[in-house]
């Protein structure tokens, strides 16, 4: 309406008069407290208590990006898991609530500013100045970069198709009255989407039955490629202090760690029994551990 | 009886016949239209003389007999092909037992019809019947003694089914959507009624409601719904929100003397798909909770008209308690009275007031579903709709404490008083605000009231029943920093204005 009929002057001057009298702004309790420490906003851990010290996302995505932020040596990075994840942007968690570059608005609080999972490694290099990690993004030569990248698409693939896949589906009524029929199926979707070749559907194109539940996944074919996937991932790592020879901690062992870890915390003892028994998995697991977890504190 | 007394026929008379009478001042045959024309009112005339004359006489009648010894057998109710004979029989009991049970004082004539019209209206009420109609008939029990009657209720019922299917578009919005009612739907007055619809702001909506009488003299109605709906609130808060739940309520009382509800509802509320704007007070409210809680309503309603009222007044004061379970905890009250008067001829004022108060039992703050908002064309006018009250960026997040309050003056077009669409002015003030829990209420309440947004404006009123359409032209006087204005025209489509 404003587009096509524009106000005249005069009344847009008679307007600009009112209202005659403004009030201050009206506080809320319920608005937030103003963010002075960046803040990182997970899925929750397994143990919320804070004096376990041990504050670490039982998501593996929230993971991933929280053994990022420590391996790349920042400190004090409060936690806060109490927003669920319909509040965080495009409804994906992690996000990084900093505290606002642009001076607040007049009478306004400090917002701050949220930042989702992508834009972290940029704000990361920002904290650092300028980006540290160079052309070679902390590998020891283009081959190990190229490597990285054949490793990441084993790790989010395979392994982490097998993790979807061994996680039960949270069901329970709440979510049958408030989302879609495609909920029973999430674990499933997930798996079928990181799988090559995708799995077939389970009727026919041309079928006028409606398709109901995923497709069907053939788990042992998953847990076999997830099986050798950990092999080759615990041959590579051998004894180095980070995955590829790298001299200092790269992104692709920010990923390793979240896998790992999420796959010693898991329920299914077949994937478990998998990275157990791989003594040099586990003891690089624990050494990285410590220093991620020292690097946040609940908000 | 005697034989004059008795009601004949008329003898049967050709149209248009002479009447020798002179004093009935008869047109000449030749101006048949004129001839016609006097008949007519001549039949008509002595018509309503004779049906006046068969009521006095039935009257008569009646009322010599009215102390007659009579008593009823038997009642029988035709016609109620689909009425559950155990719900009939749960409505006239108490009659068929006052009728039996009181050897004490003979029963009389005037007894029976007191009863017939007792049990007339009750059937007439349950809503299950078209028409009606009561008829004393001598009994046909063999061990009836003489003055016993059965009494027999001939009966229509209505049409059970429903079915509507429907499209609207206006309040900037558009939808379709779909009714289904079932009367009567056990055989025991029950009503069901299902209704689903879509539009583009309330996107999804169902309701399913099943109601009954609960009591004898059908006062009391009990009802449970199952009710759910999307809505998008991304106008004033950046989000959509989604609503499930389930109510039970008791209904007694009417709404000219008083309309007390009581019930239990649970609700689950999901607020999500944020804006990417959203502020960060938003995404902090997002998710799922639920509330439990137990309501009670008192709704009074003397007005002579719902929409544009000249005389009369409106008055709802309702209160929840939530916390039995569930994520929300607190103390709710409400209050909203309207009162109109006629001022000058063609002319009323109306006054509005409403007004709430949330109080969080467990926590500090309350809960964004909870909170109530303020402002609007139907709230307080020349404020954008839900547009008042503490905010975080474009986001409104709702208070605990409101009052709002309105005076209209409306008066007809000047020499077109039976067009519906009347001159309005208008004055509106309301503040709307989150409480300190730290601070005394009362401190609160004085606060709020100190600093009240105020709106003045002009308009026409249009009575589009069975809703009421504004068209104003304003301007705020005072308002907060930060609280959405509207300058200049405002339309407004509802029924509950301030």
């Amino acid at each position: 309406m404003t587009s096509v009929l524009s106000v005249p002057q005069p009344l847009h001057q008679f307007f600009s008069l009112f209202p005659l009298y403004t009030y201050p702004r009206i506080p809320s309790s319920a608005s937030q407290r103003p963010v002075v420490t960046p803040t990182l906003w997970i899925h929750p851990p397994r143990n919320t208590d804070p004096s376990t010290s041990s504050l670490l996302s039982t998501d593996v995505e929230c993971l991933k990006w929280q053994a990022y932020i420590a391996l790349r040596g920042l400190k004090n990075i409060k936690l806060r898991w109490d927003v669920s994840q319909d509040g965080s942007i495009d409804g994906r968690l992690p996000n990084l609530h900093i505290p606002s570059i642009k001076p607040a608005e007049d009478g306004d609080k400090e917002g701050g500013e949220l930042l989702p999972a992508h834009l972290i490694r940029e704000w990361v290099d920002e904290q650092h100045g300028v980006s540290e990690v160079g052309e070679l993004e902390g590998y020891i030569d283009e081959n190990a970069k190229d490597e990285s990248r054949a490793w990441v698409k084993l790790l989010e693939g395979n392994v982490h198709a097998a993790l979807a896949l061994s996680e039960p589906p949270q069901f329970s009524f709440l979510s049958l009255l408030t989302t879609s029929p495609s909920a029973f199926t999430s674990g499933t979707t997930e798996a079928q989407t990181l799988l090559t070749p995708p799995p077939p559907p389970l009727t026919g194109l041309s079928s006028l039955i409606p398709q109901y539940g995923g497709p069907h996944i053939d788990k042992s074919t998953v847990e076999l490629q997830y099986r050798e996937a950990i092999a080759s991932v615990s041959e590579r790592l051998g004894t180095d202090k980070w995955f590829l020879g790298s001299t200092s901690p790269t992104a692709l062992d920010a990923l390793l760690y979240a896998y790992l870890h999420s796959l010693l915390k898991t329920k299914d003892n077949t994937l478990r029994f998998e990275v157990t028994r791989r003594v040099n998995l586990v003891s690089w697991e624990k050494r990285v551990g410590e220093e991620v977890k020292s690097a946040f504190q609940k908000a | 009886m005697d034989n004059d007394s008795e009601l004949t026929s008329p003898p049967l008379r050709p149209p248009l016949h002479n009447s020798s009478a002179p004093r009935d001042r008869e047109p000449e045959p030749d101006d048949l239209a004129k001839l016609r024309k006097w008949q007519e009112e001549r039949i008509a005339r002595r018509l309503r003389g004779d049906y006046e004359s068969a009521v006095l006489h039935l009257a008569e009648v009646v009322n010599e007999n009215l102390s007659a010894p009579s008593r009823i057998n038997a009642i029988r109710v035709e016609g109620a092909k689909h009425t559950r004979k155990s719900f009939l029989g749960f409505l006239v009991e108490p009659f068929l037992l006052s009728s039996s049970t009181k050897p004490a004082e003979p029963l009389t004539l005037s007894d029976v019809l007191q009863t017939t019209r007792a049990l007339g209206h009750i059937l007439q009420e349950t809503d299950v019947f078209d028409s009606v109609v009561a008829k004393l008939e001598p009994s046909r029990d063999i061990f009836a003694k003489p003055g016993d009657v059965d009494l027999v209720f001939r009966t229509r019922e209505k049409g059970r089914y429903y079915l509507n299917t429907s499209t609207q578009v206006g309040n900037n919005e558009g939808g379709a959507s779909a009714t289904c009612r079932v009367r009567n739907a056990f055989g025991g007055a029950e009503t069901f009624e299902a209704n689903l619809s879509f539009a583009t702001k309330t996107r999804v909506s169902f309701n399913a409601t099943l109601g009954a009488p609960l009591t004898r003299s059908l006062g009391t109605r009990g009802e449970v719904s199952v009710f759910g709906m999307e809505r998008d609130n991304s106008s004033f808060a950046s989000h959509t929100e989604g609503v499930r739940g389930l109510k039970a309520v008791l209904r007694t009382g009417t709404l000219t003397t008083g309309l007390h509800e009581t019930g239990y509802e649970a609700v689950l509320r999901h607020i999500s798909k944020l804006t990417p704007t959203a502020s960060i007070s938003l995404r902090e409210a997002a998710g799922q909770t639920i509330k439990s809680s137990l309501f009670h309503s008192w709704t009074r309603d003397t007005r002579d008209d719902r929409l544009i009222g000249t005389r009369g007044s409106y008055l709802r004061v309702s209160q929840e308690l939530a916390g039995l379970g569930g994520d929300a905890s607190f103390y709710k009250t409400e209050g909203f009275t309207q009162l109109s008067r006629t001022l000058l001829p063609h002319m009323t004022v109306s006054f509005a007031a409403r007004s709430g108060l949330l109080w969080p039992l467990k926590k500090d703050t309350s809960l964004f579903s909870d909170r109530f908002q303020l402002g609007g064309p139907i709230s307080v006018r020349m404020f954008r709709q839900n547009g008042m009250g503490p905010r975080d960026g474009a986001d409104s997040l709702g208070g605990d404490l409101y009052w709002s309050a309105g005076l209209s003056v409306i008066s007809d077009i000047p020499k077109k008083p039976q067009w519906p669409v009347k001159l309005h002015a208008f004055v509106n003030a309301g503040r709307l605000e989150a409480i300190d829990k730290t601070k005394p209420l009362q401190t609160s309440i004085l606060n709020s009231l100190s600093k009240p947004s105020v709106s003045v404006g002009l308009g026409l009123v249009y009575k589009l029943d069975p809703v009421r359409v504004e068209v104003n032209f304003g301007v705020p006087l005072a308002a907060s920093s930060g609280e959405g204005t509207r300058k200049g025209v405002q339309v407004g489509i509802g029924l509950d204005f301030l």
